[in-house]
């Protein structure tokens, strides 16, 4: 008798277990529904908009997690109201890699959304699997102006010379030091470092243990592309597929990052890029290379801060470029497609990119609105401008650009900054990562 | 005769219909996604599923070079090498305790049972935020007893050990009330022979308990170790693999590649996860022949 009960009571538990098993993958299991549940959506909504001037709805899925995701929201309930063309966008917000997972499987089993925002370094790989709409004809079509845009933002969208995305928005990081700070430690507090060896020279004064307080952010889990640039070093060459890690110029680079790192301690030591920011919000960092998601945040805490451009090396300086586009997944219809583009010219006019560059702190990249007096004299726009103008592209419209981020780059930099090994052997290891990724 | 025959073959067709729906449920989501897996290791084939062509073993010979998947196998066999025995010495311990029937012990082991059924996800944000070096109460309070500022996750040489512990503290009360069970299912007379022998509370649970529950703990040594070669939502929520990929688990590393990382290489992932279901399939074999058995023979 008690033997059948242990038995039983065996078998309550395996179930518990099985269903605790289940539980890992309950994420997988919603989203799956969620997916099915846009197609069928999808599939009502195509059969009523065969007939032209009809109700369109567009399903748009992107990642704008942050505050910028309720100014996003706000555009487009707007637009939704305000629109002449019978057209409501159904938004969906999700984290890069949620979208990430999501995406490609929806393209592949033709339930993808009707238009996707994501990072243009997202771009190359989706097209390198004929997975987005060619839309080079979205200038012509939708009767918008490409020449008012500045080429090097509209370029980013571009692969082999055709037209994959609409941009939406353009950044580069920035170099944020903490006024605050600077006066305590005896700085100028309006002079930020303008090279390497000033960086170091601030972040050293800058760095007070006893408080808790770091002079220079350096997070691990993200590539530092601008010191590298700035010695003239680089990482490989898109164009001849080449290696350019190993070198004398990214050796010496590297040496001075792990000597400032890991012996002067100016930066607290494995922190996440979130651990990071919010330091740097609660004023425990004093300098900081972000983009300019951070300009609200540090409003909003109250950091009397400034913004200036990455620091230069001795072959100048440069800063890792970025940006966003509204791309369309293949597969959609053409009544759809042609909504879309009325919606990314709505977003292409000045009044929409006004808004979002004053709210967010994003550059501005439309000739006419660069004229506009309100933007010339708003002071967050204006200082970013300088720092702006020296964006350089890091990989885009490379396949393997996400690769050789996860696999070679970021490893790189964490080894160096962590001290786990020396400047020469993670540069070493680091290029026989990257010829692997490279030999693909 | 002929009804007899009839009877059995009726309670056939009605035996059938029972295990209908859970093996209707097993080959969807093992046996089917099991064999689809193997077919794709040889493939070369990514999550957009175009341009899909035969790779041959071209995907294992990667494998075979790849320093990520020999760093994650030590990583996976360090886990489970230090994991199984803390869950199951720290239950075999509690059980000492624990397994009597009053109030107190029935209320301990709810307790003890609670993390098990919460959800991993939930227990490795908590424990993240208990353990942050800035936020966390736990680094604060040894701070405010001398010790420096210890980041548990994020300093190469402790992440592992604090994913480590943080699991044996989820999974050990599953293991406590197995063992509870089968030690409430040992005759009172054992005991009351051992008491008139003069044994003290140790002896009598090195000579009778734990031979008598060996069968269970055989099975927990079993069951638990092949989880632990599966680690993953831990490494996933607490740690993402790194510091310096040194909680990165091979399920981690198969995630990674196959939805993590362009080009979102799913032959490659499929050959490591053939690769690890080749290390379950011998660990547990070699389990069953030498510890299973041993419990099942001790008990007869």
């Amino acid at each position: 008798m008690k033997r059948k009960l242990v038995a039983g009571l065996l078998s309550a538990i395996m179930i518990l277990s099985l269903t605790g098993c289940g539980n890992s993958a309950a994420p997988a299991a919603t989203e799956g529904t969620n997916s099915t549940g846009n197609k069928e959506t999808t599939t009502t909504e195509s059969s009523t908009t065969t007939a032209e001037g009809e109700a369109v709805t567009l399903n748009f899925w992107n990642v704008f997690t942050g505050s910028d995701g309720d100014i996003l929201r706000t555009i487009v309930d707007n637009y939704n109201q305000t629109n002449e063309d019978n057209i409501t966008i159904n938004m969906d917000i999700m984290p890069n890699d949620t979208l990430q997972q999501k995406l490609p499987a929806a393209i592949a089993t033709n339930t993808a959304p009707d238009f996707v925002l994501f990072g243009v370094e997202n771009i190359a790989p989706y097209v390198s699997n004929d997975s987005l709409e060619d839309i080079s004809d979205f200038w012509e079509t939708a009767d918008v102006d490409k020449t008012n845009y500045l080429d090097n933002v509209v370029d980013l969208s571009y692969v082999d010379g055709k037209m994959y995305g609409s941009p939406m928005q353009y950044n580069v990081q920035y170099l944020y030091w903490n006024k605050d700070l600077f006066e305590a430690a005896g700085l100028d507090p309006e002079t930020p470092p303008t090279t390497l060896e000033e960086l170091e020279e601030y972040a050293v004064k800058l760095t007070d243990s006893s408080k808790n307080q770091y002079g220079l952010g350096l997070p691990t889990s993200a590539t530092y592309m601008q010191f590298l640039w700035a010695n003239g070093g680089d990482a490989d060459d898109v164009n001849t597929n080449e290696n350019l890690l190993n070198s004398e110029e990214n050796l010496k680079t590297l040496t001075w990052l792990q000597n400032m790192a890991v012996n002067e301690k100016v930066t607290p030591q494995n922190v996440s890029g979130a651990d990071a920011d919010a330091m740097l919000q609660a004023g425990q960092i004093a300098m900081y290379m972000s983009g300019p998601w951070q300009i609200n945040g540090l409003n909003e805490q109250g950091i009397n801060f400034g913004i200036a451009p990455c620091v230069a090396g001795t072959d100048g300086a440069y800063s890792p470029a970025g940006g966003c586009s509204f791309v369309i997944p293949k597969g959609t219809d053409d009544a759809k497609k042609a909504a879309v583009y009325k919606f990314m010219k709505y977003w292409l006019s000045d009044a929409i990119l006004k808004e979002w560059s004053q709210k967010n702190g994003f550059p501005v990249w439309s000739k006419t609105l660069l004229e506009d007096t309100d933007i010339q004299n708003d002071e967050v726009l204006s200082s970013i401008s300088e720092a702006t103008e020296i964006g350089r592209a890091y990989n885009l419209g490379y396949p393997l650009a996400s690769q050789i981020d996860n696999d070679v780059m970021i490893p790189l930099f964490e080894q160096v900054i962590t001290g786990a090994s020396t400047p020469e052997d993670a540069l070493k290891q680091a290029s026989t990562a990257m010829d692997t990724v490279l030999g693909q | 005769m002929n009804k007899i025959k009839k009877y059995q073959v009726h309670n056939q067709k009605s035996a059938y219909l029972f295990i209908a729906p859970s093996l209707i449920i097993l080959t969807i989501f093992v046996f089917v996604p099991l064999l689809s897996s193997l077919a794709i290791s040889f493939l070369n084939i990514n999550i957009f599923m175009k341009d899909i062509s035969f790779a041959g073993f071209a995907n294992f010979k990667k494998l075979a070079g790849d320093a990520r998947v020999s760093n994650a196998t030590i990583n996976t066999l360090i886990f489970t090498v230090a994991e199984v025995p803390v869950q199951i010495g720290v239950a075999l311990l509690l059980t000492m305790y624990v397994a009597k029937n009053n109030k107190y012990t029935k209320a301990l082991r709810a307790i003890y049972y609670l993390p098990f059924v919460c959800s991993m996800t939930a227990i490795g944000i908590v424990w993240s935020m208990m353990l942050d070096p800035n936020l966390g109460f736990i680094p604060y309070l040894l701070k405010q007893i001398g010790f420096e500022t210890i980041s548990f996750l994020k300093d190469p040489n402790l992440a592992l050990p604090t994913v480590i512990v943080v699991t044996a503290w989820k999974g050990f009360g599953y293991t406590l009330t197995l063992l509870v069970a089968a030690v409430l299912n040992i005759p009172e007379s054992l005991y009351e022979a051992a008491n008139m022998d003069g044994a003290g509370e140790w002896r009598k649970f090195v000579n009778i308990t734990i031979p008598s529950i060996l069968p269970t703990i055989s099975f927990c040594v079993v069951t638990t170790t092949i989880s632990a070669l599966q680690v993953f939502d831990q490494t996933y929520v607490m740690t993402q693999g790194g510091p310096l990929n040194r909680t990165e688990t091979l399920v981690q590393y198969i995630y990674d590649r196959g939805f993590q990382t362009a080009p979102y290489d799913l032959g490659y992932a499929s050959a490591i996860s053939v690769y690890l279901f080749t290390i379950i399939a011998v660990i547990t074999f070699v389990l069953r022949k030498f510890v299973l058995d041993k419990g099942e023979n001790a008990n007869a």
